[in-house]
């Protein structure tokens, strides 16, 4: 199995009052392609931490980030940017719609960031069939349910074809059901889409879904299951 | 709760900062009114006064009484009139400066004692006047003794200068009255001890001038009293006057009906109407409450816009703060604070901050007064005379108004938004559509309305012409127009924003980048938002376009009008001798003037032009029907007269200097007013012949019709017993003064000045007293100018439109700033997806400038487009307003560019201070953050 991303040694320190708190303890890791990979924990256990990291969101404090043989960590912001651009994708946990525009329109939004050329109708509507709602695609955020814009979210944020899709608990603010669904929905994707997705989650009922399963406490990396 | 509260308010400082400052400036505003009202009424009175008293050179608050005291009635009018005149003071609520009582027995039977050869009886009248001792100065003899008679019992007394030589006594000199005695029987001997003068002769205390007063003997005032008045008056008649001086520098204006009431009392009503012989004050009183009204009317009308944009920006903040707040109170609502309980939380900040808001408004009132007081033109204050504020209780009527309609603005919205439980809230916070007023076509009816208003105005300018003339208060339909054509077109202008920007994205659909098709998406679906700020940005813009015009355009016509009337810098003409009286002696020989020595105005320093200029204001002609018409003749002398004055080109068929150049070529030719050629058909070349005062003829070829020529009024404008407006004709010729010297010879002229640019007249007033000129008139025109400056109508109206535009200026730059930082900390989350997906930092600031320029400079632009056809349509309807009946030169419109570039730079900071806040905020935001935001 061939990894998309490996983690070496990341460390991330916070500076709080009296001294510095590690919220991440040299985590080493290693992320297969085309695998859905779950950070689980509780709260406070750095597993959002760990993920913004991977994703060129925010910094270790020591440790690298391989992909493609290359060390993101030190990639310039421009870099690190048009990564974030085009090879990767992002779902929230809170609804993270633009506003102003209609499903159809924030779904095409990634693919003119992503600055893909050419005719979007095609791909905007297979990505908001596949999440359910190819009926609802002129629709605004505020017209839509919880669930609904989630899955308007998780298309956006495949939209462009990313090679990761990192999503940070993307199921909390949905009732179980929706959250198995969706939980589902991106499982098939990372065979249908060839998408490697790591997610976070502290609900234990969806651990069987992952492909890879990485237990994370107060910063440390207890158990690791394939 | 009150730890609530300003936790609360604490933790949104920035928001309660505006909504202080909004409080602040609400209720120093509206103090303001009241207080620069009641020191420009004062100022007006006192200037109502210090005129009179130059122009009379008489005390201007003064009652005079006189009286007889008859002898059947034994005193009792004397008494009477002492307890009146000194409850006086108490009655008109003034300050005695001086209370003068004269009594007076006359003797016209009194001889000398001593043998002389002319002991014919001489009249003499025995009196007191009250105080006499500490006015004057003993020029020969001596004071009369503190017992007031010498051990003879001579009762000593001492006269003035002129009494001397007119009943030809001589100090030392003793006489016997034999008309009358003592009450005891025993004659009335008097000595003449000494002759005294007035120690200043200025002193308003000689309101009985010592040279009137030829056959006056003054005494000692307890002798006088004790011997002829109090129970001996029946013995006597006396003449009683009774002088009240009262200080004027403490009148204030809410005195004025007082003293009308009390003066309406004393002629009319008081038993002692006959005796008053002088109330020349309430003329001066009368004069000033004529023009009361105007002003307060006028000053009123020209701050309500700017006190409606208070209330507007209150209000604007208010809601953003409720908009921000929601959640907190649909919070409360749902853990059981009931609806009262959130409301009088909300009432009472209002209250908290509105009372803090009277504690700097008050202050900042009286601040907003003195810089009103000192505008003497758009934004500039270079009036130094200051104003006396003072704290009235109408300021406090006003400041409490003021505060109330701020707790109210503040408080109303709590009482929708107490309603809103977290249900509701979730479902109204879908995108709106359209603002309440573009459903009611509120922006239509507003513009209907005041284009109305505008036909209506300029289809009756004249009746408007005629109620400003005849002083009545500016018409508020007037201005109310103004300011609706200003916001209907704001509002439409704002109606149609989204299409234009709908239009431009259309345009390059395809091509926008990310940031930029983001911003357009914003602007389209919630630009709404932003509607408010717009139309403040809009109002700003324009209003203050507006302002700048009306306030430069109505002072400088003004100026100019006056410029022109008076002629030059200085017109001044000398009192001329002549042979006058040796004319009278002597039949044979001819009357004629000295002229003074011209060649003394070359030492008149300062002085760059000067010129002879003739003037008979009286001459005539024979007018229609050969009727006697008067004509104005002026000799010039045309190279000087060109030298010394000045006359816009614009105003005239040919430039100015033709019109001199056409008579300079011709020795025997004249200039006529235009009113000959057109009311009465003259034409060039005919022959015009015209008389002086004195009725010698005179007469020249017409070379040229002229419209407007220094100091030339077309019509003269009065005002009839009815009220009516009366418009007469009025002539002018302009002639050679060599020619007219050679017809008449050489008779009194004036000297028309041109001074040196910058320089002040001091120099003129130096000459004249260097040169010992005695002068007939002068007129300074700098001094004129000045009055037209410090008029309180004008002032006014240029302090109270500085002062808007400046609280203007202020609420607009706060409000778009927390406006924007507001919307932007609302977005963060949005901007952290952004990131997140990738967009970089300058594209974040690209989509917000883009929303800038979308929202901020299309206001700008709005605000400067509707400006420029507001102060087009209406400022000339508004000059009609503010004209006088003197207004000669055509009304033009004054526009000065460096309002506009100062407009415009202060709007342009606001805008690059906001970017630049908006730079720091999107620069130091921190993605991770930002997403976390979202989750709480």
């Amino acid at each position: 199995m061939k990894n998309i991303a490996e983690i070496i040694g990341v460390s991330r320190a916070f500076s709080v009052s009296g001294g510095e708190f590690y919220a991440l303890k040299n985590i080493n890791l290693e992320i297969p392609e085309n695998k859905l990979t779950i950070l689980r924990g509780k709260s406070g256990s750095g597993k959002t931490t760990l993920m913004n990291i991977i994703g060129a969101l925010d910094y270790p404090t020591t440790g690298q980030i391989m992909m493609d043989g290359r060390d993101i960590v030190k990639m310039s912001d421009r870099k690190r940017e048009k990564l974030r651009r085009t090879q990767f994708g992002f779902v929230f946990q809170s609804v993270s719609l633009i506003p102003t525009m209609n499903a159809y329109q924030n779904v095409e939004y990634a693919l003119r960031m992503a600055g893909i050329k050419g005719n979007h109708k095609a791909r905007v509507e297979e990505c908001l069939k596949m999440v359910g709602l190819g009926g609802r695609m002129t629709h605004m955020p505020s017209e839509l349910s919880g669930g609904e814009q989630q899955r308007v979210a998780i298309a956006r944020a495949i939209a462009h074809r990313p090679r990761i899709l990192f999503a940070d608990e993307p199921t909390a603010e949905l009732d179980s059901a929706m959250a198995a669904e969706v939980t589902e929905l991106f499982k098939r994707m990372t065979s249908q889409e060839n998408v490697t997705i790591i997610m976070t989650t502290h609900d234990v009922g969806l651990m069987d879904a992952g492909d890879v399963i990485v237990e994370l406490k107060d910063g440390e990396q207890v158990c690791q299951k394939q | 709760m009150l730890g609530v509260m300003v936790r609360k308010m604490w933790h949104k400082k920035w928001l309660f900062f505006c909504l202080l400052l909004g409080s602040v400036l609400l209720v120093a505003t509206a103090a303001s009114y009241p207080m620069y009202r009641n020191a420009v009424y004062n100022r007006m009175l006192q200037d109502e006064f210090d005129d009179y008293l130059k122009l009379n050179g008489e005390w201007p608050v003064a009652i005079d009484m006189i009286t007889m005291s008859q002898k059947e009635e034994g005193g009792v009018t004397m008494n009477n009139m002492e307890n009146f005149t000194e409850g006086l003071s108490d009655r008109l609520g003034l300050t005695v400066k001086e209370n003068i009582v004269y009594y007076a027995v006359v003797s016209k039977e009194a001889y000398s004692v001593h043998d002389r050869e002319d002991n014919d009886a001489k009249g003499m009248r025995l009196s007191y006047m009250s105080g006499l001792p500490e006015h004057i100065t003993m020029v020969e003899g001596e004071m009369y003794s503190e017992d007031g008679v010498d051990e003879n019992g001579y009762v000593e007394v001492i006269i003035s200068q002129n009494t001397l030589l007119n009943l030809s006594v001589i100090v030392g000199e003793c006489y016997e009255f034999e008309d009358f005695t003592y009450a005891d029987g025993t004659p009335v001997k008097i000595k003449i001890n000494g002759v005294y003068e007035a120690t200043d002769r200025n002193d308003f205390y000689w309101q009985e001038r010592p040279e009137a007063m030829g056959t006056v003997l003054m005494m000692d005032e307890d002798l006088f009293r004790e011997s002829f008045t109090g129970d001996n008056a029946r013995h006597y008649n006396l003449t009683c006057k009774y002088y009240a001086l009262f200080e004027y520098e403490d009148i204030v204006a809410t005195q004025a009906v007082h003293l009308q009431q009390e003066a309406t009392y004393l002629l009319e009503e008081s038993a002692y109407r006959s005796t008053i012989s002088d109330l020349d004050f309430i003329d001066v009183v009368n004069n000033y409450t004529s023009k009361e009204s105007r002003i307060s009317t006028t000053l009123f009308i020209l701050q309500v816009p700017v006190m409606l944009l208070l209330c507007a920006f209150l209000f604007m903040i208010s809601c953003q703060m409720y908009e921000m707040e929601r959640n907190d109170i649909s919070v409360m609502k749902s853990r059981g604070a009931s609806r009262g309980q959130i409301f009088r939380l909300y009432l009472y900040q209002s209250i908290m901050l509105s009372g803090i808001g009277v504690l700097g408004g008050l202050p900042l009132g009286s601040v907003f007064c003195r810089i009103l007081g000192s505008a003497d033109n758009f934004l500039e204050f270079g009036i130094r005379r200051e104003l006396t504020v003072s704290y009235t209780w109408d300021v406090f009527v006003y400041a409490f108004i003021a505060v109330g309609v701020s707790v109210l603005i503040m408080t109303i919205p709590a009482l929708k938004h107490s309603k809103v439980s977290i249900v509701n809230l979730k479902q109204q916070k879908a995108l709106k559509k359209k603002s309440w007023w573009e459903k009611c076509f509120l922006d239509i009816i507003f513009l209907g309305i005041s284009v109305y208003g505008y036909y209506n105005f300029s289809k009756h300018t004249s009746s408007l012409l005629e109620s400003a003339v005849k002083g009545e208060a500016l018409d508020p339909l007037l201005y109310v127009s103004s300011s609706l054509f200003i916001l209907g077109f704001g509002m439409l202008l704002l109606r149609v924003q989204p299409l234009i920007v709908k239009l431009i994205y259309l345009i390059g659909r395809k091509r926008w980048r990310p940031a930029s098709y983001a911003s357009f998406m914003e602007t389209i679906k919630n630009g709404r938002k932003q509607q408010y700020i717009m139309l403040f940005m809009i109002l700003t813009v324009s209003l203050g376009m507006f302002n700048a015009v009306s306030a430069r355009t109505i002072l400088q016509n003004t100026l100019n009008n006056t410029e022109y009337l008076e002629g030059a810098d200085i017109v001044m003409q000398e009192v001329w001798e002549d042979n006058l009286m040796e004319t009278k002696m002597n039949p044979n020989i001819e009357f004629q003037y000295y002229e003074p020595d011209y060649s003394r105005f070359e030492t008149l320093e300062g002085a760059k032009n000067y010129t002879k200029v003739f003037i008979d204001t009286r001459g005539y002609f024979a007018g229609a029907s050969n009727r006697r018409s008067a004509v104005e003749i002026l000799g010039i002398h045309t190279k000087e007269f060109g030298q010394v004055t000045h006359l816009d080109d614009e105003l005239l068929a040919q430039p100015y200097y033709q019109y001199l150049n056409d008579l300079a070529v011709a020795p025997n030719g004249v200039l006529l007013s235009a009113n000959f050629r057109d009311k009465l058909g003259y034409a060039v070349g005919d022959y015009f012949t015209f008389n002086n005062i004195s009725g010698e003829s005179a007469g020249g070829l017409i070379v040229g019709f002229f419209d407007y020529w220094p100091t030339y009024e077309p019509e003269v404008v009065t005002i009839d017993e009815n009220g009516d407006i009366v418009k007469n004709d009025n002539y002018m010729v302009v002639a050679h003064l060599s020619t007219l010297q050679q017809y008449w010879g050489i008779t009194p002229y004036q000297v028309w000045i041109d001074m040196e640019e910058g320089k002040s007249t001091d120099a003129f007033y130096e000459w004249v007293e260097e040169n010992d000129a005695p002068l007939k008139m002068y007129v300074d025109r700098s001094e004129e100018l000045q009055k037209v400056v410090e008029d309180p109508l004008l002032q006014g109206m240029n302090g109270v439109l500085t002062m808007s535009f400046i609280v203007m200026i202020i609420l607009c730059a706060v409000g778009y700033l927390i406006y924007w930082i507001m919307s932007i900390r609302s977005r963060e989350l949005m901007f952290g997806v952004l990131r997140a997906f990738g967009m970089h930092k300058g594209e974040v600031l690209h989509m917000l400038t883009n929303e800038q320029i979308f929202s901020g400079f299309y206001s700008i632009l709005s605000g400067i487009a509707i400006g420029t056809v507001a102060y087009q349509l209406f400022v000339p309807i508004l000059q009609t307003a503010y004209s006088t009946t003197n207004q000669v030169l055509p009304l033009t419109l004054i526009t000065q560019t460096s309002d506009m570039v100062r407009l415009y730079s202060v709007v342009g900071i606001t805008m690059a201070v906001c970017l630049l806040v908006l730079a720091i905020i999107v620069f130091k935001m921190n993605i991770t953050k930002a997403l976390k935001l979202g989750e709480e």
